[in-house]
């Protein structure tokens, strides 16, 4: 009887690994694949999707870059989540200490009004937005896009960043007070250091927002020259719809940036992105 | 006297200052999202093709999308979404986070492989996907190789049959380890007291779970599944770059739909409608989220 539930015990618990495994593999494999698939001649992959490169080549990396310009898409997506990090995080960071830190006329109707800001999805105000910017000269331009991810990335952002100011002991900037610092600078100097960690949370979310966003990006950006990675991609697969390892080669390209980070940052990613978060 | 007046004047300055603080960027928001979402409220009341003169017409496309069979057609297929979603992600995600929680070494490796596909941009895991589901040149290859021939001939994103489900399933396997995670950092929660003066009085491990980690999840188990009824009324990105909605309409989305309307059909004024509906519906989940927060449920 013993050993029968002994057996049973065994095959439950190598089940679970089974099914953890089979799981992970699945997860990966069509990123691992993507990788291999990168390193392949064009006629190899057709004829097999699936396998180690029989024949070796780097030659994809190259030519892809170039046809697909992606150095120039790099440059856009850099320069967007650059100016959309540096705005929003200032933006929040002072609002998010007032509110936290700050007793003042109004402050509920502000944490309130952001709150029902996050809800805003952004079909919302898509249709407007392309509109007006068009009027107003931002349609084709990667500054239009700074404005709306910085306006799409406050509400939640800001109040993360409210959440962890909360924790942070008032005293701590009563005394800087005492000492002479005014309020701007006890903000400065006392309780933006102790937050830096929350800091780099926003920072990296912002960059996974910006590096990601496809809608608006398809949206606004007509011009070749101006696109980002995401958008960059879509329209160079459909270009080369039929040559497979530049597919394969501009995929790892432009995940590649993000997963490196993600492996690099993962706390980070994760505390960020579960807690209590609205889709970007 | 005299300093007790300058430190009224000083305090008097920094409640003003203070609005400096915030009013960036609630003006930044009110600007350019609040208004504009208020706009295409505004615009769903015109007959409007985005270039020409706006027509005033009243509630006349409210009438059309009520009466719009495509609009049921994404409608109900939404629906689907959320049933699908609200389902396997969240019985997969309960047990993995249930089994990964208990490892120690394995724990955080199977935690980064399951949340890695999450990060990754829906459109460019949509188009990578797309290539390996193509009829010809992708996995269909693989499957004639090992002589499954029906498999190898199934269009995965050609027939209006599967096209649906066959990018329900690219997202999941984006998605469902976001919620794995979630319930993960739950169960991480739950006092282990709990579980050792269960022991002690002789539970079983299904009554653990029943009556120690369902009710300690529960506020978490309720933020996911509100979230997910949310994020499948806006959901885009992939059915749009792995179908375009088609074949046919066979996998429109309300997204999909509105996308469609106000870019391909120039039809700014009726895609606006369907905007004001979809935002409802999300706005509806959100609420209800809001209130369960407010039951004292903090997740």
């Amino acid at each position: 009887m013993k050993s029968k539930k002994n057996v049973g015990k065994i095959l439950a618990k190598g089940g679970k690994w089974f099914v953890l495994w089979t799981l992970a593999v699945f997860e990966l494999f069509p990123l691992v694949q993507l990788l291999f698939n990168s390193f392949r001649p064009d006629q190899e992959i057709k004829a097999q999707p699936l396998g180690l490169p029989r024949q070796w080549t780097l030659a994809n990396y190259p030519e892809t870059w170039v046809m697909g310009g992606y150095g120039k898409a790099f440059l856009n997506s850099l320069w967007i989540s650059f100016w959309t990090i540096l705005i929003t995080v200032f933006l929040i960071s002072i609002a998010a200490y007032a509110l936290a830190k700050i007793d003042f006329k109004g402050k509920n109707f502000f944490t309130s009004y952001f709150l029902f800001g996050m809800a805003i999805p952004s079909f919302a105000y898509l249709i407007p937005t392309y509109y007006i910017f068009n009027r107003i000269g931002l349609g084709n331009s990667l500054t239009g896009l700074i404005i709306t991810y910085t306006a799409h990335n406050i509400p939640f952002k800001l109040l993360l960043l409210r959440t962890f100011l909360l924790g942070i002991p008032r005293e701590l900037e009563e005394s800087a007070k005492v000492d002479g610092c005014t309020e701007f600078q006890a903000f400065l100097h006392v309780t933006l250091p102790l937050a830096k960690s929350i800091v780099m949370t926003v920072a990296v979310l912002i960059f996974l927002s910006c590096w990601n966003e496809f809608t608006f990006a398809s949206t606004f950006i007509t011009s070749t020259s101006l696109r980002p990675v995401s958008t960059r991609f879509v329209k160079f697969t459909t270009e080369y719809s039929s040559d497979f390892a530049k597919i394969f080669t501009s995929g790892v390209i432009s995940i590649a940036p993000i997963v490196a980070l993600y492996l690099l940052l993962q706390d980070s990613f994760i505390e960020g992105l579960t807690s209590g978060s609205v889709k970007g | 006297m005299q300093t007790a007046s300058i430190v009224k004047k000083e305090k008097k300055e920094k409640k003003w200052l203070v609005y400096f603080y915030v009013l960036p960027a609630f003006l930044m928001h009110l600007l350019f999202i609040a208004l504009p979402a208020l706009t295409t409220f505004y615009y769903s009341f015109f007959d409007w093709n985005g270039i020409g003169a706006k027509t005033f017409i009243g509630l006349q496309n409210y009438r059309e999308m009520f009466g719009d069979s495509d609009f049921y057609v994404a409608l109900v297929n939404n629906f689907k979404w959320i049933l699908v979603f609200i389902t396997v992600p969240v019985f997969l995600g309960l047990l993995m986070a249930a089994w990964v929680s208990k490892l120690k070494k394995t724990q955080m490796f199977f935690r980064t492989v399951y949340f890695l596909p999450y990060i990754i941009a829906a459109s460019m895991a949509g188009r990578i996907w797309c290539t390996y589901l193509n009829p010809y040149f992708g996995i269909n290859n693989v499957f004639k190789a090992l002589g499954w021939t029906s498999l190898g001939k199934t269009l995965w994103l050609g027939n209006k049959n599967i096209a649906l489900y066959s990018v329900m399933f690219v997202d999941l396997w984006h998605f469902w380890g976001f919620v794995m995670v979630m319930f993960l950092g739950a169960l991480q929660q739950v006092d282990p007291t709990l579980y050792e003066s269960a022991r002690v009085e002789g539970a079983s491990k299904g009554q653990e779970f029943r009556y120690i980690t369902v009710p300690s999840i529960m506020p978490t188990l309720t933020f996911v599944i509100i979230t997910i009824i949310m994020w499948s009324f806006l959901t885009f990105d992939y059915v749009w770059v792995m179908t375009g909605g088609g074949p046919g309409n066979a996998s429109e989305l309300i997204s999909t739909l509105v996308y469609r309307m106000a870019y391909s059909h120039y039809r700014t004024g009726y895609a606006s409608t369907i905007c004001v509906f979809q935002t409802v519906l999300s706005v509806l989940a959100y609420a209800a989220m809001q209130l369960v927060k407010k039951r004292g449920w903090d997740v």
